[in-house]
């Protein structure tokens, strides 16, 4: 059936050459696990299309509704919880996979000429990607988001001469509030969007023109038949049996076409992918904390883990020099710099073995980069943080008003039992047993039933836990 | 190596990975689809949470004639909750049991009033009347008045306000 729809298409469309241009491209060197990364970015960028359209069904960019409706996502709508895992969860492995990415370009040095348009398209993806987690972090409107999205506009202020009037225009005004919040989920649902397709597209119509990049063996060889300055040619043809060749050299002679074994293993990674997406989705939830409260001061706010490096850089950058070194110096710097690397860089040589200062330099950084992941991490570990179950067990705990009858720490009624330090006296088992069923735990207890969802159950209860003395 | 040769990879290998490749995208559109349906389709599914609602003392209801009262209800909109007023017709009869009816005609959807005078209900749009018993005596109604849920608590008429289907002969609740 499909065969045959195919084949009517193709009778009007010519769909034939296009389908030939689509998946016969030749592969230098062959086809590689190594080149899989492209393609699961772009694979983690259209499952984060989809889920977003999806979250936006229900979701509502006002500070009166924000939280409520997210709410709404993670514990009413039918698969909610698991819709919005995957955004959340999508846009981490996104990270992840421009991270391989990134890594496999620099490795093999394919932004050197002729692919330096590719690599400065591709940095701005990295930009625009950033904007995107930067944007969508607001938009749960609880006291992460809040204060999290506070602390990133601040940093902007930094910048001299603009940097107050730019935070203004991020802010849509003088304090973040509704006007941030709707201009936030405009860029993060419909400008970057729009940005975002215009480069990938610009990313793969180059890659076409220019071509993959190929092993380093091709660059070896022609290495040692060209100036280092001369811009690549194509490989240049086999002499002689390609049998008798090194293997090396065989590998870098050798093309393929893109379709069948490069669509499958981009396949079997995009599954792969997918399958671990959805199990973090499935089972590692990330609830809200309180609603965002402007008042509240004493919330410290935890970047997401793709930004942590730079949380603890910030920390030991104190003061009016280091301060803004660190918010837009640096940053900008960094940037640029990748931005420029491929004229930094500019020899056609790919050779590892050529490039050992290029190579270095990237080592370095990233051996920052996850040493300074895992001094945050101890830091994190080291902080006395509230477990998110117990904030919103504490909002289930005065949404059902249960003040009224129970009191904590002085403040609440005296018909039920002082709740002050429950958490010493009760187990999990007899708290849930006990809001399942008042009377099954408690015979003759008044307490009514209340119509707690699994998710209210077991946030009350965790919040119950955390009633002890000494807290 | 067919590859090696610069020749195309034909036959069983190559529709061994074109299967390969369509039940990775079909499990991937499958575990997608799946969820993304039922997460859009989910609200349409919800039944209504029907709460008892107070009318109003039964005593102050006249005996035999039909009176309109407003019921107040919080209404579960989404992630909104919100108060609807409802307005209901009820009918106390001699031996105190009282009858209430949907304010909504059966035949489309209007809302109907009560003419003491031909002590009848007489919907404005189609000209549907109805008797004290909800019983069709004239006008394009399908069906008689809709009944609503009551009872009476501590002197206190408690309803269950519904909603159902126009213009069918049978009663479908919404």
């Amino acid at each position: 059936m499909a065969s045959r729809l195919y084949k009517w298409l193709d009778s009007r469309l010519k769909l034939e050459p296009v389908k030939e241009t689509l998946l016969d491209e030749p592969i230098p060197g062959g086809a590689s696990w190594i080149y899989v990364f492209g393609s699961a970015t772009l694979f983690l960028f259209f499952q984060q299309a989809i889920t977003g359209m999806f979250l936006a069904v229900y979701y509502a960019p006002t500070p009166d509704h924000a939280y409520d409706s997210v709410r709404y996502i993670e514990t009413q709508a039918l698969f909610g919880a698991f819709v919005r895992g995957l955004h959340h969860w999508g846009a981490s492995a996104m990270v992840v996979a421009i991270g391989l990415h990134m890594l496999q370009v620099f490795l093999y040095g394919a932004y050197k000429p002729p692919r330096e348009a590719m690599w400065i398209v591709g940095v701005l993806l990295l930009l625009l990607t950033m904007g995107f987690a930067f944007t969508g972090y607001l938009l749960p409107w609880d006291q992460n988001a809040y204060w999290a999205t506070q602390v990133g506009i601040n940093m902007v202020g930094s910048v001299p001469f603009v940097g107050t009037f730019l935070v203004k225009v991020m802010r849509g005004g003088d304090m973040l509030g509704a006007l941030t919040l709707s201009r936030f989920f405009a860029v993060h649902v419909l400008f970057l969007p729009a940005t975002i397709a215009v480069l990938v597209a610009l990313h793969m119509f180059i890659l076409r023109r220019v071509g993959p990049a190929g092993p380093w063996a091709g660059a070896f060889e022609r290495r040692a038949k060209r100036p280092a300055s001369a811009p690549s040619p194509p490989p240049p043809p086999a002499e002689g049996p390609l049998a008798a060749r090194p293997f090396v050299e065989r590998r870098a002679q050798r093309t393929e076409p893109f379709y069948p074994r490069q669509v499958f293993m981009d396949a079997v990674v995009m599954l792969g992918v997918f399958l671990v997406v959805a199990t973090l989705a499935l089972t590692v939830s990330f609830p809200l904390t309180d609603k965002a409260n402007p008042a509240d001061h004493s919330f410290i706010p935890v970047p997401e883990w793709y930004f942590l490096f730079y949380y603890q850089f910030l920390k030991y950058m104190e003061g009016p020099i280091l301060g803004p070194i660190a918010t837009w110096v640096i940053p900008g710097a960094f940037i640029a710099l990748l931005l420029t690397l491929p004229f930094l860089d500019p020899s056609a040589d790919r050779a590892p073995s050529s490039r050992r200062m290029v190579l270095g330099i990237g080592a370095l950084f990233l051996v920052g980069v996850f040493a300074l992941v895992g001094l945050s991490l101890h830091d994190l570990r080291a902080m006395k943080r509230t477990d998110p179950a117990v904030a919103s067990g504490k909002a289930v705990f005065e949404r059902f008003q249960c003040t009224s009858c129970h009191r904590v720490h002085g403040e609440g009624g005296a018909v039920g039992p002082d709740l002050s330090f429950v958490g010493d006296q009760r187990t999990r088992d007899w708290l849930i047993q006990h809001f399942r069923d008042p009377q099954s735990t408690s015979p003759g207890s008044i307490m009514p039933k209340f119509p707690l969802d699994e998710q209210q159950l077991h946030d009350l209860t965790a919040y119950m836990l955390s009633l002890k003395k000494g807290v | 190596m067919e590859e090696s040769k610069g020749t195309q990879p034909v036959g069983a290998r190559r529709s061994f990975f074109a299967w390969l490749i369509m039940a990775a995208a079909g499990l991937i559109g499958a575990g997608l689809a799946v969820p993304l349906g039922g997460y859009v389709v989910s609200p349409a599914l919800k039944r209504r949470e029907r709460m008892w609602v107070d009318a109003g003392a039964v005593a102050d209801l006249p005996v035999g004639e039909p009176a309109q009262r407003d019921v107040v209800m919080t209404l579960a909109d989404g992630y909104l909750e919100i108060a609807a007023v409802k307005g209901i017709w009820a009918l106390r009869r001699e031996t105190n049991d009282v009858t209430v009816y949907s304010p909504i005609c059966t035949h489309l959807g209007c809302g109907f009033r009560w003419s003491s005078a031909e002590r009848k209900f007489k919907c404005p749009c189609h000209g549907s009347m109805f008797d004290t018993e909800g019983k069709v005596v004239g006008g394009p109604a399908p069906r008689p008045l809709d009944r609503l849920p009551v009872k009476i608590e501590n002197g206190h008429l408690m309803v269950q306000y519904k909603e159902f289907k126009s213009g069918t002969k049978d009663q479908i609740e919404i």
